[in-house]
């Protein structure tokens, strides 16, 4: 971003970029704490952050990235604040539209919610905002193969909870 | 202990080993997104948001949900051969069949592919919200008078000028639009693809 753009066009490019990555941005934290209102609060909040911050922002295709870790500072300030309560899964599953069609769908939402957050958040970085193992890793501040190895072992429990998988192949344990 | 991932790369730990997983992991993990601001079915106070502060970005947030920039999906780095490479990947839409799908099911996919078409082809096959290069897009079948012809909808996808397919007896065409972004409109080599292309780049309205 460029000290010669006006509010305007700054206003302009930040509410374009929001209205492009706010849905992602509220799956991704819903998945971290699996809570629609700490969701919406979460990204709510890293939207605000991200608008004050947006015009020190230099390289513009580095934006979604950068809104991901927005995201992620503040669901765990929200955590650490807040000593956020267990997610039952009976609270997670009132949430979210039953998927009448297909009970699969259901059947992996659980599955998902029951991995560690460990697994859980990296297989949302990379399924839902796209990141690649290096840009997981880097947000996660692990080694890229820690992160292959998590989104290895999550696949890998994901097909085993859901039968999905004919010998799991997770050596871990 | 963690493995440092020896054996594993970018590309064998995601889409691309097993289409019916990811798939559904995809879609679960796709839940839906309420418009900002929205009120919540059951909502407990908002405790700690102060949403006087620049109200106006937050209004303007709230306006639409889209959905882009979902999945990474991997691509050979011409448009072109991914466009063909992504049609043979779902061979059953290339079915003839006099069955088309229902109104609300193809616009919802559009919806979800940030993208409406203000008057819909007749016969619509098949329609699926699908990984390309990045992101999700609308991609349906039309029955045309020779078979069915492949409409992809590339709001990210980008052409100077119009590329023309030929392979394995399809031929296509990739078609720059107007408002950004392109179609791709593939058919059978006999197929008179323009009269779809000319109808669905005329329709075509993208969400943003």
């Amino acid at each position: 971003m460029t000290a010669a753009k006006s509010e305007l066009e700054l206003r302009r490019e930040f509410n374009d970029l929001s209205l492009r990555l706010r849905p992602d941005l509220y799956r991704y934290a819903f998945w971290l704490g699996r809570d629609r209102q700490l969701a919406e609060d979460v990204v709510q909040e890293a939207l605000l952050r991200g608008w004050k911050a947006f015009g020190n922002l230099e390289d513009a295709s580095s934006a979604k990235a950068w809104l991901v870790s927005i995201v992620r500072r503040e669901f765990a300030r929200t955590f650490e604040r807040k000593r956020l309560e267990t997610v039952d899964f009976k609270d997670f599953e009132e949430q979210l539209s039953s998927a009448e069609d297909d009970p699969r769908l259901d059947e992996m939402r659980h599955a998902i919610f029951e991995l560690d957050d460990d697994y859980r958040e990296p297989l949302a970085l990379q399924v839902l905002m796209g990141h690649t193992a290096r840009e997981i890793a880097q947000l996660m501040e692990l080694t890229e193969g820690a992160v292959l190895t998590r989104l290895h072992r999550a696949r890998a429990r994901l097909k085993q909870t859901l039968g999905m998988a004919q010998v799991a192949d997770d050596n871990e344990h | 202990m963690e493995h440092e991932g020896k054996n594993l790369r970018d590309d064998n730990i995601g889409p691309g080993g097993d289409d019916a997983f990811e798939s559904l992991l995809a879609r679960a993990l796709r839940i839906d997104v309420p418009a900002a601001g929205a009120p919540a079915a059951v909502r407990r106070p908002r405790r700690w948001l102060s949403l006087a502060v620049a109200a106006s970005v937050l209004i303007a947030v709230g306006v639409t949900v889209n959905n882009y920039y979902d999945a990474r999906y991997f691509s050979s780095g011409d448009l072109a051969t991914d466009v063909m490479a992504h049609m043979n990947h779902e061979p059953a839409s290339l079915r003839r069949t006099e069955s088309v799908v229902a109104t609300g099911e193809f616009d919802q996919v559009l919806q979800q592919a940030g993208a409406r078409l203000s008057v819909a082809p007749p016969a619509v096959s098949y329609v699926r919200l699908c990984p390309f290069r990045g992101h999700m897009v609308a991609h349906f079948v039309v029955q045309a008078s020779h078979g069915p012809v492949t409409v992809l909808l590339l709001p990210e996808e980008q052409v100077d000028t119009q590329v023309s397919l030929d392979e394995d007896g399809f031929i296509g065409t990739i078609v720059p639009l107007q408002d950004g972004g392109s179609i791709a409109v593939v058919g059978e080599a006999d197929e008179d693809i323009s009269e779809v292309r000319d109808q669905v780049a005329n329709a075509l309205r993208w969400r943003l």
